[in-house]
């Protein structure tokens, strides 16, 4: 058994609903401090649901998620954002209009991030160089890995103990995703934790620590990354997704 | 549309039974003011009927309902001024309506929802402008203001005005009914749900708001122009006042927007309103308006949305439909 | 009296410098729209309450209209901002059209309240240099004009600044782009609509007191400059401070000479007309994307 106090997140038997339709059974997840876990599953299998939850955007009716010990279940987005857990959104929802420059500070805002600004921001410009060159530019005209890059130095910004990453490979040439998997390792050896959503189970396996499978709302498979690999269920997945 | 026969059921008896006796009420000699009150009421009720069709229904917040009452109003005035009959006048009345609603349509339905209402706020108060300064028959101003004399009135009776009132009133709740389980409220409840699949699942959305646009105007035209006979006097500053606009929103709203009951009740306390504050007519707008505020905050649902949504709700059909005490 | 001079150029540099009131009240609204989506009906007679709030602040305090902005400003800022936090706010959770239709409510309040603290009379601002003219060559020009549309650029200076370059003003225009995404960064955007709308009634105050200065008004006048209101921000198109500007511009410029050939009645009336016309040939505005 983990020890509570290494815990960074613990999401405990959740059930969340989207109006009427139940999103969530039961699902319980855990995140120890400095790990990289994924959340792997299809379309509609929840695990956006799920981030969307720890970030606050949506309440859980039943169960409770805790940070750093104290429940966050019932708090507001921002609030989570102030508590130090920071999502990259699906789909990366940058503020187009906005220059890249701008977006990165846009994601300082919360109180504690602001103090830090400037040092983020050199800290985001070594992991993103071409952040930098295009700082002046609008978001919008940057192309598809460039804007991953800037969405997740957006997210740096805001100075995370826990980073959320929701399906960022979307769209993305191979390429692209290698290094910002690269460019995820260095963000964990500055001792940032990590949570991503993936629907690709080779990938996901080979960068996480640990990993738990969703279908339907529930969680089906969980456990250490070298374990799930010999897992029937996620040899079929190989073939199968 | 197809008609399709309503069955009958036992609240329809009953409304049934209410209406002959309400029609007969100037036969048996009832008093004036329950005849002015009740007049009133199936005015309002027809307009109310209307915005709730617009507003509830279509999603379109229309603030120019009283363009309509004002247009409907001089054409019956000047008609009579060339010497028609006041019932060709309301015809009339209604026919300008319509068309002036096609003629505005095209530019006012370019602007999605939210424009629409400051769009068609505007429309009364150039028409106001417009009437103030144009005299398009006779001569000399009376008293003031571009005001007309409605001819002829004098001779028509106080049951025939109280009667047309009924039918227009008694005429938007069945057309209410009939809309709504027609193809056009189909279509009506397709846009409401989700305008972009409607549209791309074959609904002429434009084509759809048009005619719901033009029944508005025209029932809402015969309304007042009806008004006008009774009235006798026409002048822009009442006829394209925001007062109408304030009473049909109020009474829509109070009662329940999106119901077919709603305005029946609503239209019940507004008329209630509009005698309790006619005393007061310095604040009597200001009461209206921050009444209306607090019942779209408190209860935005309306007095029949807030039933349906209680115990009162089923207790009451129950009481409706069990004759002798057959409680649960 | 000013004396206007028979040519052109009176009017034209009138409706010019008169645009640039326009642009401000028409401020408020384009902010408030492009933030938070909501057409504001009530915007005019919030504009004409600072107006009466500045008549009350010279009769009662005797302190000159400009120098009131000092209560003026803060007391419709506070105003805005409990107006958007506890009414408008709950309205957008209720429905789609509960915002408009309280906004609705509170437009009739409002001029009705008006009326029944200062009458229907018409008021006017008068101050020592309400009434003066400055010359400059052949022209004669009211001094309030030239005034009113320094104002103009001033506000938009600043608030195109501001919006620019603080923590704030990139927070208020994040939330207007995604409202989620701005949560994700640890927005809260409730707070940010209060804001907006508390400048822009902020804005709306200073708008007010110049417009006081110029025009006599009325409980009543709010709904005319509404309507300026929105026929600026339709013809310059939304999100464009810059469009606003020359959307004011346009409306001046069609007042005043519709003034000069048609008579003083009309000039509503041109305002209307060009309204319709831009609405039924490019409801985008000029500048709307």
């Amino acid at each position: 058994m983990e020890k509570q106090e290494e815990l960074l997140l613990k999401v405990d038997n959740i059930d969340v609903f989207h109006g009427s339709f139940q999103a969530l059974w039961g699902v319980s997840l855990s995140v120890k401090k400095g790990e990289i876990v994924a959340l792997i599953g299809a379309n509609s299998s929840g695990k956006s649901t799920l981030l969307d939850a720890v970030s606050g955007i949506i309440h859980p009716a039943k169960g409770s998620i805790r940070f750093e010990g104290k429940d966050i279940a019932t708090r507001n987005p921002f609030q989570i954002v102030a508590s130090g857990i920071s999502q990259v959104p699906e789909g990366r929802r940058l503020f187009p209009s906005m220059s890249v420059l701008d977006n990165l500070i846009i994601g300082s805002y919360n109180g504690r991030a602001r103090l830090n600004k400037n040092g983020n921001l050199q800290r985001v410009y070594e992991l993103f160089p071409i952040l930098a060159e295009r700082k002046s530019q609008l978001a919008k005209t940057l192309s598809g890995g460039e804007q991953q890059m800037l969405a997740i130095g957006r997210c740096l910004m805001a100075d995370p103990k826990l980073m959320l990453l929701d399906e960022m490979s979307l769209g993305l040439a191979p390429i692209v995703i290698n290094e910002i998997y690269k460019v995820l390792r260095e963000i964990r050896k500055r001792g940032i934790t990590i949570l991503f959503v993936e629907q690709n189970v080779r990938r996901s396996l080979e960068e996480a620590d640990r990993a738990y499978i969703m279908k339907t709302g529930r969680v089906v498979l969980s456990g250490e990354v070298a374990e799930l690999r010999e897992e029937e269920e996620v040899k079929k997945a190989y073939f199968g997704i | 549309m197809k008609l399709t026969l309503p069955r009958l059921s036992r609240g329809l008896i009953i409304a049934v039974v209410l209406i002959v006796v309400l029609a007969l009420l100037p036969v048996i000699g009832a008093p004036k003011s329950w005849l002015l009150y009740i007049f009133l009421f199936f005015l309002y009720l027809a307009m109310a009927n209307m915005w709730n069709l617009l507003a509830g229904y279509s999603g379109l917040i229309s603030l120019c309902q009283a363009a309509f009452i004002g247009l409907a109003g001089y054409t019956l005035a000047i008609t009579t001024w060339l010497g028609y009959p006041f019932y060709v006048g309301i015809l009339g009345g209604a026919i300008v309506c319509g068309i002036f609603a096609l003629l505005i349509s095209y530019p006012v339905f370019r602007l999605a929802g939210i424009y629409f209402a400051i769009g068609t706020l505007v429309v009364p108060e150039a028409l106001r402008m417009v009437f103030f300064l144009w005299r398009p028959v006779g001569g000399e101003l009376h008293g003031g203001g571009a005001g007309y004399m409605v001819k002829g009135v004098t001779a028509i009776s106080m049951s025939e005005i109280y009667w047309f009132a009924l039918i227009i009133g008694i005429g938007s709740v069945i057309l209410m009914r009939m809309i709504l389980r027609s193809k056009l409220g189909l279509g009506l409840a397709a846009i409401r749900d989700n305008t972009d699949t409607a549209a791309s699942s074959g609904v002429d959305v434009f084509r759809i708001k048009l005619n719901v646009f033009i029944i508005g105007a025209v029932v809402t035209g015969l309304a007042g122009a009806i008004f006008y006979v009774y009235q006798g006097y026409i002048e822009p500053i009442s006829a394209y006042n925001i007062r109408w606009t304030m009473t049909m929103i109020l009474a829509t709203v109070i009662g329940g927007l999106r119901t077919i009951e709603g305005p029946i009740i609503g239209t019940i306390i507004a008329v209630f309103l509009h005698f309790l504050l006619a005393r007061y007519a310095g604040i009597s707008l200001l009461v209206q308006g921050v009444i209306l505020v607090m019942v779209m905050l408190l209860v935005p649902q309306g007095i029949v949305g807030y039933t349906r949504e209680t115990r009162i709700y089923r207790k009451l059909s129950q009481l409706f439909s069990w004759r002798r005490g057959n409680s649960p | 009296m000013i004396e206007y001079l028979a040519d052109l150029t009176t009017p034209i540099s009138m409706g010019i410098l008169l645009g640039g009131l326009y642009a401000v009240i028409a401020l408020g609204l384009s902010l408030v729209f492009g933030v938070m989506k909501l057409i504001n009906v009530a915007h005019g007679d919030l504009v004409i309450l600072g107006s009466y709030l500045a008549y009350a602040i010279l009769t009662i305090l005797g302190m000159d209209p400009i120098i009131g902005l000092v209560i003026g400003v803060p007391v419709l800022f506070v105003l805005g901002f409990g107006i958007q936090k506890y009414l408008l706010n709950r309205a957008f959770h209720v429905s789609m059209e509960a915002p408009l239709i309280i906004a609705f409510g509170l437009s009739i309040i409002i001029q009705n309240l008006v009326q029944l603290i200062w009458s229907p009379l018409s008021r006017g601002l008068t101050t020592s240099y309400s009434l003066a003219s400055i010359g400059a060559g052949p022209l004669h020009l009211p001094l309030i004009y030239v005034i009113d549309f320094a104002v103009a650029l001033l506000v938009m200076l600043i608030l195109s600044q501001f919006m620019k370059r603080t923590y704030l003003g990139k927070a208020i225009n994040a939330s207007s782009q995604d409202s989620r995404a701005a949560q994700l960064m640890g927005i809260n955007t409730e707070r940010m609509y209060a804001f907006a709308f508390a400048i822009s009634m902020a804005i709306t105050a200073i708008a007010g007191v110049f417009l006081g200065l110029t025009f006599p008004f009325t409980p009543q006048s709010g709904v005319s400059f509404l309507v300026i209101a929105f026929g600026v921000v339709i013809l310059g198109g939304l999100g464009s401070i810059l469009g606003t500007f020359v959307g004011g511009i346009i409306l001046g410029l069609a007042q005043t000479l519709s003034a000069y050939y048609f008579g003083a009645a009309t000039q509503m009336l041109a305002v209307y007309v060009i309204v319709f016309i831009i609405l039924a040939v490019r409801p985008q505005g000029i500048f709307g994307r």
